[in-house]
């Protein structure tokens, strides 16, 4: 067996999963640190995502519109339960009624999932373009794979620069440090919180569409990947960006090398290194101690 | 004085209902009464301390797996079985309750969740002892003490059940009364205050996880026999995120909400269940509704109408107050 060749594919493996968990966590670590919000319902707004993108597919047989489509359509979404619900309970600074009223539309969200597309999963083709398979050092690898990590790389470069360099990144930096601050020197700070809310939204299902023509669309995909994505925040720092990106390598690269070699451990691994990592730093790698 | 005739009129009724309805009936009064206790025990972290937990599922497992794997593997009289699980849980909880509480808010949350995370994964790493993901089936239920078989009929599981459940309460209630408990209080209020004034508040929050923990447990204990098998989804994040909304639905901070709430809950999923196939929705929606518009619960919803009517003797320093200050 070419032992390099294993090595760089089951890499390049991690790294597209990588991709996936990104986009789920890092729209959780933004809305964390400019809300202090934990969103229960991220893994639910990532499978609408998926789902709005299967109808996209069906009816209009692009997969390229349904990138676009589904986004916007969940983000909006989004932005609606954040002015309605969400919005209304940030004077009563209890952290639990975020955690209730998001878990509540976790369970809403799962169940019209339910109601509108059945119970049985569906699942999109790769687009022609994406088909087949390379060969890096006589491995085959799937070009889809490829096409993951590239867009995952591209969307965190580009949010990563969005945060540094413009003056609405700028803002959102700004409103997570200090809300009160920012909405003294005249800023609309819920205007900011409901942008970001939006954004978080739109590009979990931007995640969710990507992932269908891996695993299909299924009704428990959003509960599955929530809670990876809890750890890879946790283990970045909340509200850290770049915390995120790591946070979903690391794991990914546990979960891809971790199911090779250590089977019987590899449910256990991550939360085992969620655990070391709390223990040590309480705030996440790259976050703040708390 | 009052207080004890109500306690005392409501531990009444529940002793006939096992006369009074059918079997069927019975075991879902049971579940739900388990799942009160297991609500009730939540509220000790949530609502007098504001600890909030998002793995007290692993309480519940542990105690259902250390009760199931005591029945199963030692010809122990049922009381006994019960009580053994849950003292291993509570030695269990110790090292768990020393970690978590190293970290406060939300990092806290994710710790208590990360540890039932690991216990269910640690079900299928484990598989030859726990079943993996088959769970344990066929859990017996021993006589009890002296050769007695009293446990084994449904109705006399329902009152070892109320037993448990009014006896966690009574104790939950004088410790939530008592100075230890005004301590914690104070940590909801204000953490660094209260240290100010010489308490050692990691050690206050240790001993209430401890507690939350153990009467966690015993519901956890009580669901073994009575369902007869066991299986990972008990720690699954799902149940945590149950109990916690019973908790919140039915007032926090006051011990009998979160019983109300958890009962509530149980029977509404039960009948609503059978009745439409949009249950979920329906609770979905009731519960967003009941953080947005009664953030006091239904005992809170209970107690107001009484409040505003005329100042109720002997509830002193409870009911939706506390919950409204905090």
């Amino acid at each position: 067996m070419n032992f390099a060749g294993f090595i760089v594919a089951q890499s390049l493996n991690a790294f597209s999963q990588a991709a996936i968990l990104f986009f789920i966590a890092c729209g959780l670590t933004l809305i964390f640190g400019i809300m202090r919000i934990i969103n229960f319902a991220h893994g639910g707004l990532f499978m609408v995502g998926a789902y709005v993108g299967y109808t996209t597919v069906l009816l209009t047989g692009s997969f390229w519109l349904s990138l676009i489509v589904a986004p916007i359509a969940v983000g909006v979404l989004g932005g609606v339960f954040e002015r309605v619900f969400l919005s209304r309970l940030y004077a009563r600074h209890d952290g639990g009624a975020y955690l209730m009223v998001t878990f509540g539309l976790a369970i809403l969200l799962a169940e019209g999932v339910h109601l509108i597309w059945g119970p049985q999963p569906r699942s999109v083709a790769i687009p022609d373009m994406l088909r087949g398979v390379v060969f890096i050092l006589n491995q085959p690898f799937p070009i889809y794979r490829l096409f993951l990590i590239g867009i995952g790389g591209a969307a965190a470069i580009l949010l990563w620069q969005f945060l540094e360099r413009t003056r609405a990144g700028l803002l959102i930096r700004a409103v997570s440090q200090n809300a009160e601050m920012v909405h003294a020197l005249g800023t609309d700070v819920a205007m900011v919180r409901t942008s970001v809310f939006t954004l978080g939204c739109a590009i979990a299902a931007l995640g969710g569409v990507l992932s269908t023509p891996l695993v299909t669309a299924f009704l428990g995909m959003g509960s599955n990947v929530i809670i990876d994505a809890f750890v890879i925040v946790i283990i970045g720092g909340m509200g850290s960006f770049l915390g995120s990106i790591v946070g979903s390598l690391l794991i990914a690269f546990v979960q891809v090398f971790g199911a090779y070699y250590f089977q019987d451990m590899a449910l256990a691994i991550i939360y085992l290194l969620m655990l070391t990592v709390l223990i040590v730093r309480p705030g996440g790698l790259l976050g703040s101690e708390q | 004085m009052r207080e004890r005739l109500v306690i005392a009129l409501i531990v009444a009724l529940l002793c006939i209902i096992p006369l009074l309805v059918p079997t069927f009936t019975l075991t879902l009064i049971i579940e739900a009464l388990i799942f009160g206790l297991f609500a009730m025990s939540l509220d000790l972290m949530v609502g007098y301390t504001r600890l909030h937990s998002f793995g007290h599922a692993a309480a519940y497992g542990l105690g259902a797996y250390s009760t199931a794997l005591i029945l199963l593997h030692f010809n122990l009289p049922l009381p006994i079985g019960i009580v053994i699980g849950v003292a291993i849980s509570i030695i269990i909880a110790v090292p768990i309750a020393w970690i978590c509480t190293k970290s406060t808010g939300v990092s806290f949350a994710m710790l208590t969740l990360a540890f039932a995370q690991l216990g269910y994964a640690m079900i299928f790493r484990f598989k030859d002892f726990t079943g993996g993901s088959d769970g344990i089936g066929g859990i017996p239920r021993p006589a009890g003490p002296f050769g007695l078989d009293f446990f084994q009929s449904k109705s006399g599981y329902f009152y070892l059940v109320v037993f448990c459940l009014v006896g966690s309460y009574l104790l939950c209630r004088a410790i939530v009364t008592s100075p230890f408990g005004a301590v914690l209080a104070g940590i909801r209020e204000n953490e660094t205050k209260t240290r100010a004034l010489g308490y050692n508040t990691r050690a206050y929050k240790m001993s209430v996880v401890i507690m939350a923990y153990g009467f966690g447990s015993l519901a956890g204990a009580l669901y073994t026999p009575f369902a007869g098998f066991v299986a990972p989804e008990l720690f699954f994040w799902l149940v945590s995120g149950r109990v916690l909304i019973m908790v919140i639905i039915g007032g926090a901070g006051t011990l009998i909400g979160p019983i109300l709430g958890g009962i509530f809950f149980m029977l509404l999923e039960q009948q609503l269940s059978e009745v439409t196939q949009l249950w979920p929705l329906i609770f979905g929606s009731t519960f967003i509704a009941f953080v947005m518009l009664a953030p006091d619960g239904i005992w809170g919803l209970l107690t107001k109408h009484f409040r505003s009517k005329r100042p109720v003797p002997g509830d002193g320093e409870d009911g939706g107050a506390s919950r409204a200050a905090s």
